[in-house]
């Protein structure tokens, strides 16, 4: 324990240095899907016919998978819990089930995406199914590297090791959920 | 004490009065998500428009809030945090603010984005043909059934936010196109339509009459039908004598 580095215990905010280090991340975050989403919403205004190819896309996928993902930020949040209280088995119980959240959307929406490119609606065939591609694609990327780095949180967890990192883990996950709830509405609703 | 025993005993409170909710209050929060989610799915069944914005949006950000105060814990954060997603969101705005007014309009007082209007156009044109297609193997995709189609209502829900209710051109929105919006009641208007020429403009836009750009095509939405409808309630506001 004394070779850890400085900035686990240091803290000149009164927000310990990793959550205050995550926060900054989710602001960029927001920046980064703020644009992109915004830029959708004021193309998506623009052009009436747009909503002839949202009417492709497929309403239970969406909120299957948005089902999955609050059903995800449950356990993530409990995970958290565990970890406050000390119970590090338990906390890594409770990502692992986080990760089969992120696995069961990424399947589904493997599946959506298979039958939308078999009908022949592609990043290219025009605007709307651009930014539907970008947009989810780029929120995707992110699920899967959630799950990744809750893996290596979830054996240490696992071995009662930086539990403090389930939460930080934790708030990142929350995010992303956040941006689907955004992208549901916004890609499978408004028809 | 040392700033980090401070912190210690700051962040141990905190977690203390978190606990005191506990598993309990997690549950309510997402059992609430999951009524939300479900209202936001129903809301789009019922076939009304305000009715769609809300439940898809005015939703969406309650269950964001929810997500960021309870399971982000952004209610027990420090201030700072709050300030820095502020800051963030403010930016964001600020990028919106300054592209939507050459984003979401393809003509202004001096430009015109021959391009965008373009792919609009190519857009609906493609769409017509598609419901063809569709007609011609036997599963017709009709926007709305003809018999109970409600001119009236239509007419104040799309084309009175320009032309008012009261079809004189003095609709909300209205007010700041130039040109204005045409007035139903004006004697002067009648004197140059005819049936055809007023459902080509509904349906292809004003310009397609040689008329206001700014009055766009609704083809989309309407059938053959309706567009009739709607001409035969425009003639209402006609003024007397006419």
């Amino acid at each position: 324990m004394s070779a850890k580095p400085i900035a686990t215990t240091r803290s000149a905010t009164g927000i310990p240095t990793g959550r205050l280090a995550v926060w900054w991340l989710l602001a960029s975050e927001v920046v980064i899907f703020g644009g992109l989403l915004g830029s959708y919403i004021m193309h998506r205004v623009g052009h009436p016919e747009w909503a002839e190819a949202a009417a492709h896309t497929q309403v239970w996928f969406g909120a299957f998978n948005t089902l999955v993902l609050l059903t995800s930020s449950f356990t993530a949040v409990l995970a958290h819990q565990a970890a406050e209280s000390g119970q590090g088995k338990k906390a890594a119980k409770f990502l692992v089930m986080t990760m089969g959240g992120a696995l069961t959307f990424l399947l589904v929406k493997s599946i959506e995406w298979t039958i939308e490119i078999s009908h022949g609606y592609t990043i290219t065939t025009n605007t709307f199914w651009s930014f539907y591609y970008t947009a989810a694609g780029l929120h995707g990327l992110h699920v899967i590297a959630g799950a990744i780095i809750m893996g290596f949180i979830a054996v240490d967890a696992w071995r009662g090791r930086e539990l403090q990192r389930v939460e930080l883990i934790g708030i990142y996950w929350h995010f992303v959920d956040l941006v689907w709830i955004f992208l549901f509405p916004l890609l499978y609703i408004a028809k | 004490m040392s700033e980090h025993e401070q912190l210690n005993e700051r962040d141990r409170a905190q977690v203390e009065e978190r606990h005191e909710h506990g598993a309990e209050h997690y549950r309510k929060v997402y059992l609430t998500l999951l009524v939300l989610l479900v209202l936001s799915v129903a809301g789009p069944f019922l076939g009304i428009v305000w009715v769609t914005l809300i439940t898809a949006f005015g939703i969406a950000l309650v269950k964001a809030n929810l997500v960021i105060q309870n399971f982000m814990h952004l209610r027990w954060e420090k201030r700072l945090v709050k300030w820095v997603l502020i800051s963030s969101l403010v930016l964001m705005a600020l990028f919106v603010a300054g592209v939507a007014p050459d984003v979401m309009r393809h003509e202004g007082q001096n430009w015109v984005n021959v391009a965008a209007a373009d792919a609009v156009d190519r857009g609906i044109e493609d769409e017509h043909a598609e419901e063809e297609e569709h007609a011609e193997e036997g599963t017709a995709v009709t926007v709305a059934d003809p018999d109970v189609f409600d001119a009236v209502g239509q007419f104040n829900l799309i084309c009175a936010t320009c032309h008012g209710s009261a079809g004189d051109g003095n609709g909300a929105a209205g007010a700041v196109l130039d040109p204005r919006p045409a007035n139903f009641t004006d004697p002067a208007f009648w004197e140059t339509r005819d049936d055809e020429r007023i459902k080509t403009a509904i349906r292809d836009g004003g310009a397609a009459v040689g008329g206001s750009p700014l009055m766009a095509p609704w083809g989309v939405l309407f059938d053959d039908a309706q567009l009739d409808a709607l001409v035969e309630y425009l003639k209402a506001f006609r003024p007397a004598g006419q």
